[in-house]
């Protein structure tokens, strides 16, 4: 599904990524570890399509035919935030995202979503700012983002940070609901135990240098 | 261009659900312009002569301009709170759709607040004997309007990013506007002392409002694409 070939990225004067490459098929995991300010968040960055590399390739591929614009199947997860705006509700925001990508979901689909993160209490879902959501509700509500959006590549920049045990748990069923419908996943996070029961290629990132 | 209709919807739509839930960004503005036509109308109390046209003109159009300032500088202030505007640039979403879309919404916001501008300064100074509430007027304004909207949120993108945004962002807004004002101003005039019709101003000062219009609008659509493409 996703290819990277020997990519490279850097400042001037210092680089960050050096001739990284990995593959990503579909139902797979790809597990990005690496020390801080190896580059990892670089490399999402990249993927996602907000930073140009400076060579090599990425290749994504959906049914056997390679995607021109990687933004149309994925959805991506930043490390250090949610994509919220935080004066509007949850169905506001998903919704938002939901019509920028041209699908029209129903309040019953995007409620469905929620309750898999349980935020579908009412007094939680509408007319409830999320910027008085706490770290963790926001994670959660970022992370039903991206499985509303029905792309098949998802690219998740530490998607556990502030889930409590339940929320990780979930996590991990919605993890393998998409990658059981043949999604795949790109993933950086720190803590390891969630994505060992997946069985994840790994890609460690040096700093500086890449293997 | 279903999509690039629905994408540009989606954002006016939502544009507008971020300013009623903020409402201290349009509330600032519009209550601007009212402290300010206030204190006009008391420092210059009831004016009379050949000169009343020139003053409201020149009062009008300086409170609208500083507080449409007050509004297009801070119109992007949602999209960059927790990633939003990073996370939009991701998404497979139309550069004409996403200025349109801003545009459209700074438009109706911009209208919001030119037109109360206008009416009260004709109710402020109704012992004048003018007033600025005329198609004529108002089209220039409005036409006025259209091209700072468009250079404002086309400024406003390429300076987002930039570490000096609050110095970038005057610097270049109020030299590429100057122009504007002026011809709306020697526009409003032309209209108010000299009862020259908009037929009329099409080949001066009205026309100089349109081309600007029509050029920064045309630039905004196709640089806009370009400044939120990846690094």
């Amino acid at each position: 599904m996703l290819k990277v070939s020997d990519l490279h990225f850097g400042y001037r004067f210092r680089p960050i990524l050096q001739g990284v490459s990995c593959e990503v098929s579909a139902g797979e995991i790809l597990h990005i570890v690496g020390t801080n300010g190896s580059g990892k968040t670089t490399l999402m960055s990249i993927l996602a399509g907000l930073t140009k590399e400076t060579a090599g390739s990425i290749t994504l591929t959906c049914d056997n035919q390679e995607i021109a614009d990687r933004r149309q199947k994925t959805e991506y997860l930043p490390a250090e935030a949610n994509g919220l705006y935080g004066k509007m509700d949850a169905m506001d925001n998903l919704r938002f995202w939901q019509k920028l990508r041209g699908l029209s979901p129903s309040n019953e689909d995007i409620i469905a979503a929620l309750a898999q993160w349980d935020l579908d209490h009412p007094l939680i879902r509408s007319n409830f700012p999320t910027e008085k959501y706490s770290t963790g509700m926001k994670r959660r509500l970022a992370l039903a983002r991206v499985q509303l959006s029905g792309t098949p590549l998802w690219l998740l920049d530490e998607p556990l940070y502030g889930l409590d045990a339940k929320g990780i748990v979930q996590f991990q069923s919605i993890l393998s609901q998409h990658l059981d419908a043949g999604g795949a996943v790109a993933v950086v996070s720190h803590d390891t135990v969630p994505l060992e029961t997946f069985r994840p290629k790994v890609l460690e990132i040096e700093k500086r240098t890449a293997s | 261009m279903k999509l690039l209709f629905s994408q540009t919807m989606t954002i006016v739509r939502h544009g507008f659900k971020i300013e009623w839930a903020n409402p201290e960004r349009w509330l600032s503005p519009i209550l601007f312009a009212i402290t300010m036509l206030i204190l006009f109308s008391f420092s210059v109390g009831t004016i009379e002569g050949p000169d009343t046209a020139k003053l409201l003109v020149a009062e009008t159009y300086l409170t609208a301009f500083f507080s449409l300032q007050i509004s297009f500088a801070r119109f992007l202030e949602p999209d960059q709170q927790d990633g939003v505007f990073s996370l939009l640039r991701t998404y497979p979403l139309s550069g004409s759709a996403w200025y349109l879309g801003k545009y459209i919404t700074v438009m109706i916001m911009g209208l919001l607040i030119l037109i109360p501008t206008i009416f009260l300064t004709s109710f402020l100074h109704a012992k004048s004997g003018v007033s600025l509430m005329s198609i004529p007027v108002i089209t220039v304004a409005v036409t006025a309007l259209s091209g700072m909207a468009a250079l404002g949120v086309l400024l406003s993108t390429m300076t987002m990013g930039s570490g000096s945004k609050q110095i970038l962002y005057p610097l270049l807004y109020f030299p590429l506007t100057a122009p504007v004002l002026i011809s709306a101003v020697e526009a409003s005039k032309s209209i108010l002392v000299d009862n020259v019709n908009l037929q009329s101003l099409m080949s001066s000062w009205l026309g100089l409002l349109l081309i600007f219009g029509v050029m920064s609008f045309t630039l905004g659509i196709l640089l806009f694409g370009e400044l939120v493409k990846a690094e």
